[in-house]
């Protein structure tokens, strides 16, 4: 069989498309999956990271709610050194109305949900940042994910499987025969080369780009574009997840992730043109800030590190102005029965959250096309790097005594931090010091994580994610991935294009520390190192 | 307290305004809250007007030799970018092709000097290059802890090293006419790169690292002592809380670490810096002066303060302090008798100055001058 030959193309980097080439791989499929861009660009890598109990949706969308309190309790095994088990609040707050308190536990209930009522003391001491004027709390098992880790995982687990990846690589066209597509014509955007893939089936997972695939397919999806706006804090303020106990609303969220937490979101609905290039306008940052500071007050003294904006793939069904009416729910279509376009299925809507129950829907459906039969194992085998339980425990079994750095590593690859060359001074080393990120960590992404540039390198190991975004540590790397790649001119751009992504998500909050540090890099970066 | 000049802010330019004053008799005090911008100066300055004596004999009385020179330096990532004056040890060339051959040389571990962006540079320029690292066991306990292998801890070792470093250079030496080492010697032994240029039978050039910046933090530390030395005050890690401003006149001013004294003066200087060293703050509605409250010249739509480009000219850079022609500052749109805002606290609002180093000394100069009545 022709290396180019796969028995299915999955289109999209995002969660859902890594999340159906590994169902797809385990089920022995050979997958192929091409990604425009790097993994989690999209609405994957632009959210909360927040792991739903689904309680959000228990009042208004019963059926989500269920689905995430199920894939809740599956990532949780299968997704350890992704996930974080904070718990989450659902806090009333004097300007809301309490008798909802009810309604929202009874909802739960329904769906499953471990929802309990506890005294606002309680909630107070079980959060101390939580605004102290709540008059109502229910405890719920939310917790966060990282995205990022969560697509490598999924994509490296594909790989280890035997599935091919090409990042970088946009789909340019459809080969088609008559009313059947064969295949995709592709072009790489690092290489320059233009190469054909063929399959008998071609699983369209771009998010809101699904749209547009589905178009240059011939077939239709109407889809949705809702940006939604987030703010990433400096600090994690907060170690228990808060959400305000009304109907879902604007900011109403509060993450913690690693050494930050994130307040979001807004719900606007944008012109498809916008989707590649959302930018968070001022009055957004306000309303995050002011909303967010009723979740947890020592917001508005926090300092913020980024703001940023993801589209979500809502499969539009009205003309509801906000998108906040639309279900969240999965949706899978068959563009043979639908369309009668054979070899192309499309698999949007959905969560984050429920990225592997969409996986598993969709890898059904290929395998029914190509008549396999093999059951679905995704819920019940652990993804790489989380076979052995907490990070913490990951680490001391690989180190006995481990350095922070070394229990940084392991909170971010888990097992896999096993293969990372320490015990010794040159890869121990740290490149960026905000995240305690080592030479030999950068390495091993280097390595085997398909890293071409910073950005996919922040992706991949959060160099640069901290304070001081990037400053040095962006340098550091770039002389670490100038090795790697033996080119020092694509290099010297990457890191423009790094300087310049990063500028993206802070002039947007461009006051106070943040500002400071824009003109520090601004002087170091052009009158001292002269790039 | 009281003294004829009160310099709020210890950077370049409060330093250069002490030291003038001093020089003509004035009794000053310089009040710093410590780092400044020194602490990553590349050693040059992008263009001054002329080879101006007056600055040149500030500096070297101060043990600070600079050298006029308009041509071009090498930068840490390879690149060239155009400079007149420098410090003596950085070297400027009329055309970047300095050399035929060059060795570039740096230290096993060490990840803040880019030898792989500098041979690739100046290869662009058609000189061969040969990037070699010396493994040298006195910089072991550096890299014993991981965050420690760092421009200033290295600096320290070399001032200890430096004659063996210059002999595994002559080891390595063949045919190149050019060494490029980074800029990590002379921090307190300040002759250390005039011993090594001539402890190397090749062209030797010092080449930038990551901050922070030796050559810049020996420039304060030459700066400072030469301050000191004329019977300047001082004041290291303290910052003004108050000022008492009566009728258009700046009375005294109050620090952190004296509040019970007041600092009287007859004149004071605002050298406190752009937004990194705080002389300038930004919140989401404006941009404000901390100490004295002055006018700031910024615009009321936050969406005006940036350029979403990164690399593109930012407007917020070009917000200052305002001030009449003779740099007196505002108040209230009227400016105080005896207050003088220098250097980067005005913003980048000078491009007559050329550069920021060059805005922060001219402006400087011009405030002693005015003070003395000259």
């Amino acid at each position: 069989m022709n290396a180019n030959e796969f028995d299915v193309i999955i289109i999209g980097g995002g969660i859902t498309g890594a999340g159906t080439q590994r169902d797809c791989a385990m089920r022995g499929l050979r997958t192929l999956l091409i990604e425009r861009s790097d993994i989690a660009t999209g609405a994957t890598g632009r959210n909360h990271g927040l792991l739903h109990s689904g309680a959000r949706y228990a009042v208004n969308d019963p059926e989500s709610a269920e689905e995430c309190i199920r894939e809740n309790r599956i990532l949780r095994r299968i997704a350890a050194h992704c996930v974080d088990e904070t718990d989450g609040l659902f806090i009333t707050l004097p300007e809301d109305d309490l008798a909802y308190q009810q309604t929202f536990v009874d909802a739960c209930r329904r769906a499953d949900i471990n929802a309990e009522i506890i005294d606002p003391d309680l909630a107070r001491r079980m959060e101390p940042s939580v605004n102290p004027e709540l008059i109502g709390a229910v405890k719920v098992p939310d917790g966060s994910v990282d995205p990022f880790r969560l697509c490598a995982a999924n994509m490296l687990d594909a790989k280890l499987h035997g599935g091919q990846v090409r990042l970088h690589t946009e789909v340019t066209g459809f080969i088609r025969e008559g009313n059947t597509i064969k295949g995709v014509h592709t072009h790489n955007h690092q290489t320059g080369e233009d190469a054909d893939y063929y399959a008998p089936v071609t699983v369209n997972a771009c998010g809101i780009w699904g749209h547009h695939m589905a178009e240059m397919a011939g077939v239709k999806v109407g889809m949705f574009p809702a940006k939604g706006a987030l703010l990433i804090f400096a600090h994690r303020v907060n170690n228990v997840v808060i959400n305000r106990c009304r109907k879902p609303s604007n900011a109403d969220i509060l993450v913690p992730g690693d050494t930050v937490c994130i307040i979001g979101t807004t719900s606007t609905r944008i012109p498809f043109e916008e989707c590649d290039d959302v930018a968070v306008t001022p009055d957004e940052v306000t309303l995050l800030v002011t909303e967010g500071a009723k979740l947890a007050p020592s917001l508005s003294s926090t300092r913020i590190l980024r703001a940023y904006a993801g589209v979500r793939p809502l499969v539009s069904a009205d003309d509801d102005p906000s998108g906040r009416n639309i279900s969240r729910g999965i949706v899978c279509l068959d563009h043979e029965t639908r369309d009668g376009l054979k070899g192309f299925i499309t698999i949007t809507g959905g969560k984050l959250m429920t990225y592997r129950l969409m996986a598993e829907i969709a890898t059904d459906m290929v395998c029914r096309k190509l008549a396999v039969d093999k059951a679905c194992e995704t819920a019940v085998v652990p993804l790489p790097g989380s076979e052995e339980g907490s990070y913490e425990e990951v680490a001391k079994k690989i180190w006995e005594a481990p350095t922070m750095a070394q229990k940084a590593a392991a909170s971010r690859m888990g097992s896999r931090a096993r293969r990372i060359r320490t015990g010794n001074k040159r890869d121990d080393a740290l490149i960026c010091e905000c995240e305690e990120v080592s030479v030999g960590e950068i390495n091993a992404a280097i390595d085997r994580m398909d890293v071409s540039t910073l950005t996919d390198l922040r992706r991949r190991t959060r160099v640069g994610m901290g304070t001081c975004q990037g400053e040095f540590c962006a340098c550091r790397a770039a002389g670490l991935l100038a090795k790697a790649h033996g080119c020092i001119e694509r290099e010297r751009a990457d890191l423009e294009d790094f300087l310049q992504e990063r500028w993206k998500g802070n002039f947007p909050i461009g006051w106070g520390d943040t500002l400071r540090e824009a003109e520090y890099t601004q002087w170091v970066y052009k009158h001292v190192l002269g790039l | 307290m009281k003294f004829d000049s009160v310099i709020v802010g210890g950077g370049l330019s409060g330093m250069v305004a002490g030291i003038a004053l001093q020089k003509a008799g004035q009794s000053t005090a310089i009040i710093s809250t410590g780092q400044n911008a020194l602490h990553f100066f590349s050693g040059t300055f992008e263009s001054l007007l002329s080879p101006d004596k007056r600055i040149q004999t500030l500096f070297s009385e101060a043990g600070v030799r600079l050298h006029y020179s308009p041509g071009v330096r090498l930068t840490p990532m390879g690149t060239f970018r155009e400079a007149a004056l420098s410090l003596e040890d950085i070297d400027l060339f009329p055309t970047p092709q300095f050399a035929r051959k060059v060795l570039i040389v740096n230290f096993l571990g060490y990840h803040d000097f880019f030898s792989s962006f500098l041979a690739d540079g100046l290869e662009k320029q058609g000189m061969q290059c040969r990037v070699r690292f010396l493994n040298l066991p006195e910089l072991e306990k550096l890299e014993q802890s991981p965050s420690e292998m760092r421009s200033v801890q290295i600096a320290r070792t070399m001032d200890r090293i430096w004659e063996k470093v210059v002999q595994e250079i002559r080891v390595l030496l063949k045919d190149e006419d050019a060494v490029v080492l980074p800029q990590v010697f002379g921090l307190q032994d300040f002759s250390v790169p005039t011993r090594i240029r001539q402890g190397i039978p090749a062209r030797v050039i010092f080449a930038g690292t990551l901050p922070p910046s030796v050559p810049g933090i020996r420039t304060q530390i030459l700066l400072k002592r030469r301050y000191q030395l004329l019977g300047g005050s001082y004041l290291m890690g303290d910052e003004v809380t108050r000022a008492h401003i009566h009728d258009g006149v700046v009375h005294s001013v109050v620090t952190k670490n004296l509040e019970q004294h007041y600092i009287e003066a007859s004149h004071f200087i605002l050298a406190t810096g752009g937004y990194f060293s705080k002389g300038l703050v930004a919140n989401p509605f404006q941009v404000y002066e901390p100490v004295f409250g002055l006018d700031v010249d910024f615009k009321e739509d936050r969406n005006e303060w940036y350029n979403p480009a990164f690399a593109q000219d930012q407007p917020y850079m070009h917000f200052g302090v305002k001030t009449d022609a003779s740099l007196r500052a505002l108040k209230d749109g009227r400016p105080l008798e005896n207050l003088y805002a220098v250097g980067s606290v005005l913003g980048q609002t000078r491009p007559e100055f050329g550069s920021a180093a060059g805005q922060a000394i001219l402006t400087a100069l011009a405030a002693a001058d005015k003070i003395l009545g000259l």
